[in-house]
């Protein structure tokens, strides 16, 4: 017997062996087969019946299991807080220990630490910007209000304040 | 000078501090139906008597400007 090659008289190239509608030929018969054979795989660490059940639960549209609940969700990076304000929470190994620190250390007055020690986010740098960007925008109109008859002494004093801030 | 923007912002500004004045100017921009109400709402927010306006009237004496 003739081995390899075209062989028309092969069952494979016998159009007869083919089914019309689909399916029932011997191509059907092959696909049919490898459906069954993929659906006894398991998963690897699950039990028998358990990879069944979840391609059920696929098919019908249910979502899987997961590990994170509403009560215990996946840990997940604070927003605003980038790496500096982490930075900030740590303290070097030889530092004095937080008990020993008065109560106004981190405050710009009293004893201790002042308010350089601590994060950026705390620090109201953006609020003194503001100021000063407005001072200096409006400080011809701020002036001219302070010149007014009846402009009140507390508005003046205040002017001069803000002028002393940006000068 | 009463009931105006200046007026506003001279209170605002010396109740809630020279360092809040960004704050202090916005809020002087709300057109307040009356200084009472305006007051009314300073000393809400501070829990104090409101501060500025003092004197009312222009003192020549006062050589700030």
């Amino acid at each position: 017997m003739v081995s390899g090659g075209y062989r028309p008289d092969a069952s494979q190239n016998n159009p007869m062996s083919v089914s019309g509608n689909g399916g029932n030929g011997q191509s059907g018969k092959f696909v049919a087969e490898k459906v069954a054979k993929a659906t006894q795989l398991r998963m690897s660490g699950l039990p028998q019946g358990e990879n069944t059940a979840m391609a059920e639960q696929i098919q019908q549209g249910g979502g899987v299991k997961t590990t994170a609940s509403a009560a215990n969700p996946a840990p997940r990076m604070p927003r605003g807080e980038g790496l500096a304000g982490l930075l900030g929470a740590l303290e070097p190994l030889d530092s004095e220990p937080a008990q020993f620190r008065p109560i106004s250390d981190g405050a710009d007055i009293g004893e201790g630490r002042g308010s350089e020690v601590l994060p950026k986010s705390l620090n109201p740098d953006m609020r003194q910007i503001e100021n000063i960007e407005l001072i200096k925008r409006y400080r011809n109109d701020l002036v001219n209000a302070a010149r007014m008859p009846g402009a009140p002494d507390s508005y003046k004093r205040m002017v001069n304040a803000l002028l002393r801030e940006i000068l | 000078m009463e009931n105006t923007f200046f007026d506003h912002l001279d209170k605002f500004g010396n109740s809630l501090g020279y360092e809040n004045f960004a704050i202090a100017f916005t809020l002087s921009m709300i057109p307040w139906e009356s200084p009472t109400d305006r007051d009314d709402f300073i000393r809400e927010i501070t829990n104090e008597d409101v501060k500025g306006g003092e004197p009312s009237t222009f003192n020549p004496e006062y050589s700030g400007f």
